[in-house]
């Protein structure tokens, strides 16, 4: 099942217990324009869930976006994947708070977190705190976080094909973004390509 | 002369799931047996009963090897008494250098058995030595046990370890799979080098190649954890043309 | 599946064999902590004013701060900081006796440190200028007259100050400011000596200095102070190492160390850390509560940390770069193992502020037992950081499953123009690892020992030989001879 969020206009939920629901998928979109705190927990309470949460944020301007995001595996035997990529520019400042813990018990617990932020501009400011608590030995858990910049190598081998330099900069941030957006529906995705 | 080794009505298996169900078989020093079988036979079960894995547990029956109980006996007691099972899946061990790795076996197998010490000079040209028997070239042995190995490297290196190790009863637990034919013969020649009137050895595999490189004196069937057949090499012949199907006690 | 765990807890247990007494007369300051008692230790050390001073300052600042809480270390004790001893040093006549005690030189003897030139010289031991303070007090150093024929300064901290007290005024909490944290302060205020150590420009240091850190007293705490300042294009190796005695109160050592390094000047620094872990209950054990610094100041300046932590109750460390200096680089190697009931939370914060700064932190984490083991890290880009690259990976290797590994890293980029990655993982040892090594005729606790330096080999890599014999030793139980 899948649930998307766009933020300031979906309501969501602060907490939620997975205890029956076996496959799941949550999208947080945050669109240029929109400053927001985004506090979320997720317990894994049952065996067999599969959990992916992907989140996007796109902060041109003075946008202050901030994701809290926690998610608990309280018992062992379910996987769970974030995804979280961001375009960070103007003066925005976007935080990703990230939180996987696995319980005592809990083995067998597969847990993936990324994050991913591109900077544009100077004045622009990405923090981020991806958080491991484990106390199981038999799982496999890890995170990464990058924050960069737009690749120049890339950039360069495109405009040597003649692609000018905007619309290669533009295809660059759309294949940095389309993991995520490749879940979404065609005129979402169109959506935020558009602002791209 | 007294068997080496002597598996009687041996049932074992997994997770209290039964796989071998009542296995017979003598092994003379200095003779070459190998077990042919489909997938789910029970072939790597057996191997890693005799090697002493210890997810795998013996319901019944009983294993001597060299006059002493097999079965109680720890995984490196079996090793130091001269039992070398070569991995369908060699194990990584990342920034242990084969060198290294090679160092602590055979101080431990030497300590055990009451040999002295080999100084590193001693050690590093019995390396070399062996390293040559299996085709390696030197810079080999600084590479870390199985991490990044091809799988013809990683046989070569079970190999190598065996040529090390220098044991009684070999256990080839089907290392001829996924070798090309080069690598085949490399495993092959480095296996015949070390043969002797007293060593013996279990090569587990599904194809004739291997057999056509390295001569058994005994070739058994093993289908759903039974020994259906034993004889010589017309019975890997057999399977050769009409697979295992065919092949029924 | 018990009989497995229990194997597991034996293999990674070990004997601490550091943990004697040394039973020689002392003398002490009275236990507590007021300005009296800072007096009283800078008169002992007949220090210049101005250090008194920078003591009370420090004493008053640590009056209105607190102790850090947000360290992921449940078992850290509230400390009573009026029932600890702030000074305890070795009797003697003079101030600096020319003869090094009998029993201090078994004490060193025993523990492998090389308090005398003759052995070294006749090539039993490498070569290594040493600084060995006992409790409150430097009582050798060795190789002085060499070193100085170079222009090099290496003595003890209190010796600095009567002979160099220009250099120290101008470079002590140059980097580590009195009021930096809780127990940078309190150091601040009550160190009573460590290592000072000043590599002239241009200077190649020819061998490796090193420190050496003894507990002996009881009831007392380490509040050692180590300054280095490598100067314009010199280089330095630097060694630190650490023992304590068993016993079952803990022990407060709260150190500062702080490291300039001037432009073109390269400076290794190598911990490794063995002080008392407390019994397998968890009693006693030393409290390692430190800060370690290094400032980068000019351009391509180099500073990198290694560090092997296996002892300590608690330890609470990050030693830290700060990337001034353009094209200055840094790295932070660092193994800790913790079992039992030991809990770590250490790391590093390498904040860039020059362009093209570089970094590089890999850190390997050991748990085992009931222990809790974390790294805490910081990485920033400062706006001015054009450039700037760090590479971050951090793994954990949990045995058992009592113990917990976490990771808590902090990226803060606010450079379009800087990169940051981070990378962390956990594993185990998988019992397919075992049987692999147990069918080679390795027995579990060798096959562990040999797992685990294979875990850390990049890290103890790092580290000077000799110093990298002893980790592995410390990380694994009877590796004689099994480790080439």
């Amino acid at each position: 099942m899948d649930r998307v969020y766009r933020i300031g206009i979906d309501e969501v939920p602060k907490r939620l217990n997975l205890n029956d629901c076996e496959q799941l998928r949550l999208i947080f979109i945050v669109m240029p324009g929109v400053s927001a705190d985004i506090p979320f927990e997720i317990n894994i309470e049952k065996e067999g869930v599969e959990l992916e949460i992907l989140g996007l944020y796109l902060s041109p301007h003075s946008e202050r976006v901030k994701f809290n995001i926690t998610v608990r595996h309280m018992v062992g035997g379910s996987h769970s994947r974030q995804l979280f990529k961001g375009i960070v520019g103007g003066s925005a400042r976007a935080e990703f708070d990230g939180l996987v813990y696995v319980a005592k018990g809990a083995q067998k617990t597969e847990a993936f977190q990324e994050n991913h932020s591109l900077l544009l501009d100077n004045g622009a400011t990405v923090e981020t705190h991806p958080q491991l608590e484990i106390y199981a030995d038999d799982v496999k858990c890890s995170h990464g976080a990058t924050s960069g910049y737009l690749n120049p190598d890339e950039l360069f081998y495109m405009r040597s094909r003649g692609i000018p330099e905007a619309e290669a900069r533009k295809l660059q941030m759309i294949s940095f973004v389309s993991p995520v957006i490749s879940h979404l529906n065609e005129t979402m995705q169109n959506q935020i390509i558009s602002r791209l | 002369m007294d068997n080496l080794l002597e598996i009687k009505d041996l049932h074992a298996g997994i997770e209290g799931k039964e796989i071998l169900k009542g296995i017979d078989l003598s092994i003379r020093p200095g003779e070459i047996h190998a077990i042919m079988g489909p997938n789910g036979a029970g072939k790597s079960t057996l191997s890693a009963v005799l090697a002493g894995r210890p997810d795998f547990s013996v319901t019944q029956g009983s294993i001597s090897f060299a006059g002493h109980d097999l079965l109680a006996m720890s995984p490196e007691e079996r090793a130091w008494a001269g039992i070398f099972l070569s991995f369908q899946y060699p194990i990584q061990i990342p920034g242990v250098s084969i060198t290294n790795f090679l160092k602590s076996a055979v101080a431990a197998k030497r300590k055990a058995t009451g040999e002295p010490e080999l100084s590193p000079a001693q050690f590093l040209k019995l390396l070399k030595e062996k390293m040559a028997l299996v085709k390696m070239k030197g810079e080999f042995a600084k590479r870390d046990v199985n991490v990044g190995f091809s799988g013809g490297e990683k046989k070569r290196n079970e190999i190598l370890q065996m040529a090390m190790l220098d044991p009684v009863l070999s256990i080839l637990d089907e290392t001829d799979s996924g070798l090309d034919v080069d690598a085949l013969k490399i495993v092959a020649d480095g296996v015949n080098a070390l043969r002797s009137p007293e060593k013996s050895a279990i090569i587990i595999t599904h194809y004739k190649h291997l057999l056509d490189l390295i001569t058994p004196d005994v070739v058994h069937v093993l289908k759903n954890g039974r020994i259906v057949a034993t004889g010589g090499l017309e019975i890997a012949d057999r399977i050769q043309n009409e697979g295992f199907d065919g092949i029924n006690g | 599946m018990a009989d497995e765990k229990d194997i597991l807890a034996a293999a990674v247990e070990r004997d601490y064999s550091e943990g004697f007494v040394t039973e020689i007369e002392q003398e002490f300051v009275p236990k507590g902590l007021n300005e009296e008692i800072i007096r009283l230790i800078s008169a002992k050390k007949q220090e210049p004013a101005w250090l008194l001073d920078f003591r009370l300052d420090a004493f008053r600042k640590w009056q209105q701060m607190t102790p850090p809480k947000w360290g992921h270390l449940s078992r850290l004790p509230e400390i009573d900081f009026q029932d600890i001893i702030y000074y305890a040093a070795p009797k003697s006549d003079s101030d600096r006796p020319k003869e090094i005690d009998p029993a201090l030189q078994e004490t060193f003897d025993k523990l492998g440190i090389p308090t005398g030139e003759r052995e070294v010289l006749a090539g039993v031991k490498s070569k290594v200028a040493v600084d060995a303070v006992f409790d409150s007090v430097s009582v050798s150093t060795t190789f002085r007259r060499t070193l100085a024929e170079k222009g090099i300064i290496f003595c003890s901290f209190s010796e600095a100050v009567r002979e160099h007290p220009d250099l120290v005024r101008r470079y002590l909490a140059s980097v580590v400011p009195v009021g930096d944290n809780f127990y940078a302060a309190l150091n601040s205020a009550v160190f009573s000596d460590g290592s000072f150590c000043y590599i002239p420009k241009g200077v190649k240091c020819p061998m490796d200095l090193s420190s050496y850190f003894r507990i002996n007293a009881s009831g007392t705490g380490q509040f050692e102070r180590t300054l280095i300042i490598a100067d314009e294009g010199s280089s330095l190796s630097y060694m630190e190492g650490c023992t304590a005695p068993m016993r079952d109160e803990n022990q407060l050592h709260a150190a500062v160390v702080e490291i300039i390094v001037e432009k073109d000047a390269d400076v290794r620094y190598s911990t490794v850390q063995n002080w008392y872990p407390g019994d397998a209950q968890g009693r006693g054990g030393i409290l390692n509560l430190v800060t370690k610094r290094g400032l980068c100041r000019g351009e391509n300046s180099h500073l990198s940390w290694t560090q092997v932590e296996t002892g300590s109750a608690i330890t609470w460390k990050y030693p830290s770069s700060i990337l001034l200096g353009d094209n200055s680089s840094s790295e932070f190697y660092s193994v800790a193992l913790t079992n039992h009931y030991q809990q770590a939370d250490t790391g590093t914060k390498m904040i860039h502020i020059g362009k093209n700064t570089r970094s590089r932190i890999l850190s390997k984490g050991i748990s085992a037992g009931f222990s809790e083991n974390s790294y805490r890290g910081l990485v920033r880009m400062n706006p001015g950081a054009d450039g700037a690259r760090n590479f971050s990976q951090c793994d954990s290797l949990l045995i058992g499953d009592n113990c917990g590994a976490h990771t808590f890293p902090v990226i803060q980029n606010l450079n379009p123009r800087a990169s940051v990655e981070h990378e962390a993982t956990t594993s185990r040892i998988s019992e397919d690892q075992l049987f692999y090594c147990n069918q080679r005729g390795l027995a579990t606790e060798d096959a562990i020992g040999l797992i685990v330096n294979g875990y850390a080999r990049e890290v103890l890599s790092r580290l000077p030989m000799e110093f990298a014999v002893e980790a592995q030793k410390l990380l694994s139980v009877n590796l004689e001879g099994s480790i080439g």
